[in-house]
């Protein structure tokens, strides 16, 4: 029996006692479960499948006991929770005897890994069937104390490479690996696979740049998909070693923090034992991602999301946390402060103020179908009006969705 | 000045407070410029009377009416345009006090920022009349019945002044009283160039210098080019007014003068070089603290070149076509940000159209 151990070179680990895997991160999937409470699951071993399209499953991040199931309103699944157990065994899996794109699919299907695609517009799991315009591979973070992309992938670069192949292979789209300047990736099968570089701002880093730059969502009801290169280092390690990478490389940041550095640690870690003695005393908050396009979270009951990278710690002042509820005053003033938060060609004021009405087909207008939570952060954080857009733009999109 | 922490989040309360510093450095010209106007044509035509409100709350606050010292200067130029924004601060804050009332709302403190604006946009000497008319409006129909601070879509206080310029024609030009003397048929700098051109202003000693640093006739905050430039230093660097639409503006202004100066009669207005169009009048002003309200211009950036171009093309046409407004910037400015909803719609169904044409 294989031990459950991990090992990342040069990276310190950190090990915890509990992990999840939250509902939250798949937006539009209605989890089937396939474990109960109390019962030993496998790493990577799947525990749950979405269902509505059952072949979209979603495995275990460690190996121990499944210690809760969190459900929310109208039992919406918040997240299925592990106690980690060293002994527990890793699910295996055998790699696709040959390359074509139905056994790879059916592979990714079988081992989880195709849970960590997503589709742009809106931000789903793709259709197993589905045929996207483009698939992006976000190869670099440029988020502010992001860990390094460059050593992580150099580190993984077989598993790396193997990844890309298997996903150039899934259909007859091209496939962006949008790098970091001077990484020098390079790859066989260059008429496929197109490896271009970005760099510039905290932005060069979100797959909604990349997109709008390569492949920019219209309004004729196409898709693209992507995924981060962590996903696609794990992909590539369970084609390559026939079982899942059981890590994720995360930084821990922020002017609270008081030893920022890159650490290795299971996928959907709990947050709250992550940052045990780590953390300056006095108020802070904590956010899923970095300062620019992270969301605040809750010390308590938060783990590492799906494709996330980085927890940043800030430390507040009190009037800090008063101000952000002071402001009855939903006005926006549209300085010039508010260009260039948001991807080149879209007006962010006519923007902000579709989705303070809720109007969503102006906000599809305006270019909403390209972006995701994420790409919107930064507006909330420079608006005065202290409107969450966030939140404002998946309405629009959810209704959007359900309209199509 | 508790209601200042009343209602708005950090944010807003910043950037007003960024605003109204930025108008600190044209307010202390205009203290100063109102003072040295008024003194300076006291000493030369000493037969004016200065027995007016004005003119005893000057010797009052110690201004000797002989010399021209920078104290002197400071009192003649405080007892002009205090007396003016006190009332104004007074009328705004009525009416903001009676809005919120009537809404159930907290105070906004933007009405600061309006009365500071129109106070700066009178002459020295404005009637406290219209003063009160002027602010009124400006509140309650530029302001008030949009929803307050953040909801207008014209510049309340470019609103105020622009209907008391329409309601008083001589409040706009030919002013007997810039410096709140009886008699005095001086005006302000624009007009003189209007009438007898270059000439003109050499003969009561404006050049390019003295138009730069603002010791010329014309409405108390807007003479000072140089005060204009600091304060819209200080907006640029903090990113709360467009760069687009100030380059547009003085971009415009040079090329529609330079077009007039080519193809003009070259007579009057039409033969102003475009140094003199920048300098003089109110241009610099109105183009950073009314034409760059953010929340009264266009809002995305196509949007902000074509407003810019079109606030320039209205100021040159306006001074050479219309001899009754020889500055031009009020009506220029107010037409240019009525038409500013309509130029952002055809920017953003020019916008959707490429966003229609792509194949994903």
């Amino acid at each position: 029996m294989e031990s459950f151990v991990l090992v990342s070179p040069g990276l310190e680990t950190r090990y915890v006692s509990r992990a999840a895997l939250l509902g939250r991160d798949y937006r539009g999937v209605n989890f089937e479960l396939l474990c109960e409470q109390g019962d030993e699951v496998k790493a990577g071993a799947a525990v749950m499948r979405d269902l509505r399209r059952p072949e979209i499953s979603f495995s275990a991040p460690v190996a121990g006991r499944v210690s809760r199931i969190e459900r929310g309103a109208r039992r919406k699944l918040i997240s299925l929770q592990i106690d980690v157990d060293d002994s527990q065994a890793v699910a295996k899996f055998e790699p696709p005897a040959n390359n074509d794109g139905v056994s790879i699919r059916n592979f990714m299907l079988e081992s989880g890994a195709w849970s960590s695609l997503r589709t742009r517009p809106f931000g789903n799991i793709p259709d197993p069937a589905g045929k996207p315009m483009a698939v992006f591979v976000t190869a670099l973070d440029a988020e502010p104390l992001a860990p390094d992309s460059r050593t992580i992938i150099n580190t993984y670069l077989q598993e790396f490479c193997a990844g890309v192949t298997a996903l150039a292979g899934i259909n007859d789209a091209p496939l962006y690996v949008c790098h970091a300047q001077d990484h020098g990736l390079e790859f066989e099968d260059s008429g496929r696979i197109r490896c271009v570089t970005f760099n510039g701002g905290y932005s060069a880093g979100l797959p909604g740049v990349h997109i709008n730059a390569l492949c920019p969502i219209g309004l004729g009801g196409g898709e693209v998909w992507h995924i981060g290169y962590q996903d696609v280092i794990a992909l590539g390690h369970l084609l390559l070693h026939g079982k899942p990478w059981l890590q994720r490389i995360i930084s821990l940041g922020g002017n609270a923090v008081r030893n920022p550095r890159s650490l290795a640690v299971y996928p959907g870690s709990t947050i709250g034992e992550l940052l045990a003695n780590e953390v300056n005393d006095g108020p802070s908050q904590i956010l899923a991602g970095s300062s620019v396009y992270g969301r605040q979270i809750a010390p308590g009951s938060a783990y590492l999301g799906a494709g996330q990278r980085q927890v940043t710690v800030l430390g507040v002042s009190a009037s800090d946390s008063v101000d952000k509820t002071a402001a009855t005053n939903n006005a926006v003033i549209p300085s010039e402060a508010l260009e260039k938060l948001i991807l080149p060609g879209i007006f962010p004021v006519p923007l902000m103020r579709a989705l303070q009405l809720g109007d969503a087909e102006r906000a599809r207008e305006l270019g909403a179908l390209e972006l995701v939570e994420e790409d919107v952060m930064p507006l909330s954080g420079a608006c005065v009006s202290r409107s969450d857009y966030a939140s404002l733009l998946r309405d629009v999109l959810d209704r959007l969705e359900a309209a199509r | 000045m508790n209601f200042l922490l009343l209602n708005s989040g950090n944010g807003r309360q910043r950037m007003l407070q960024l605003q109204l510093l930025a108008l600190l450095p044209v307010s202390i010209a205009a203290l100063v410029n109102t003072g040295y106007q008024y003194l300076a044509t006291l000493a030369q035509n000493s037969t004016l009377s200065t027995d007016d409100f004005r003119g005893r709350l000057a010797r009052g606050l110690g201004a000797s009416h002989e010399s021209l010292g920078l104290f002197d200067m400071l009192a003649a130029g405080f007892a002009h345009l205090a007396p003016i924004l006190a009332l104004a601060l007074l009328v705004g804050g009525f009416w903001e006090r009676i809005i919120s009332e009537r809404r159930q709302t907290p105070m906004q403190p933007g009405f600061i920022l309006v009365a500071l604006l129109f106070t700066l946009l009178l002459p020295g000497a404005a009637a406290f009349g219209h003063v009160v008319f002027g602010m009124s409006f400006a509140m309650l129909v530029g302001r008030g019945i949009f929803g307050g601070d953040g909801k207008t879509f014209l510049n309340p206080a470019l609103l105020g002044i622009a209907i008391v310029q329409v309601s008083f024609p001589s409040v706009a030009d030919q002013h007997p009283l810039w410096n709140g003397l009886a008699g005095y048929a001086g005006s302000d700098a624009i007009a003189v160039y209007h009438r007898g051109g270059e000439a003109a202003l050499s003969a009561i000693d404006i050049d390019l210098w003295s138009a730069f640093v603002g010791s010329t006739s014309g409405t108390m905050g807007t003479t000072s080019v140089i005060a204009v430039l600091l304060g819209a230093a200080l907006l640029l660097i903090e990113r709360l007014i467009a760069w687009r639409l100030l380059i547009a503006q003085i971009l415009g202004l040079l090329v529609f003068a330079t077009l007039f100066n080519l193809l003009g009669t070259g007579a009057g207005a039409s033969a102003m070089p475009a140094y003199w169009h920048l300098l003089l009048g109110s241009f610099a002003f109105g183009a950073v603290f009314l034409a760059c309200d953010p929340v009264a211009s266009a809002c995305t950036n196509p949007g902000r070149w074509i407003q810019g171009f079109l606030i320039a093309a209205l100021v040159v046409l306006i001074r050479v076509a219309n001899p009754t407004h020889p500055d031009a910037v009020i009506p220029a400015l107010l037409l240019a940000s009525i038409l500013a909803p309509l130029i952002d719609h055809l920017v953003i169904a020019w916008n959707i159209r490429g966003r229609l044409r792509r194949h994903v």
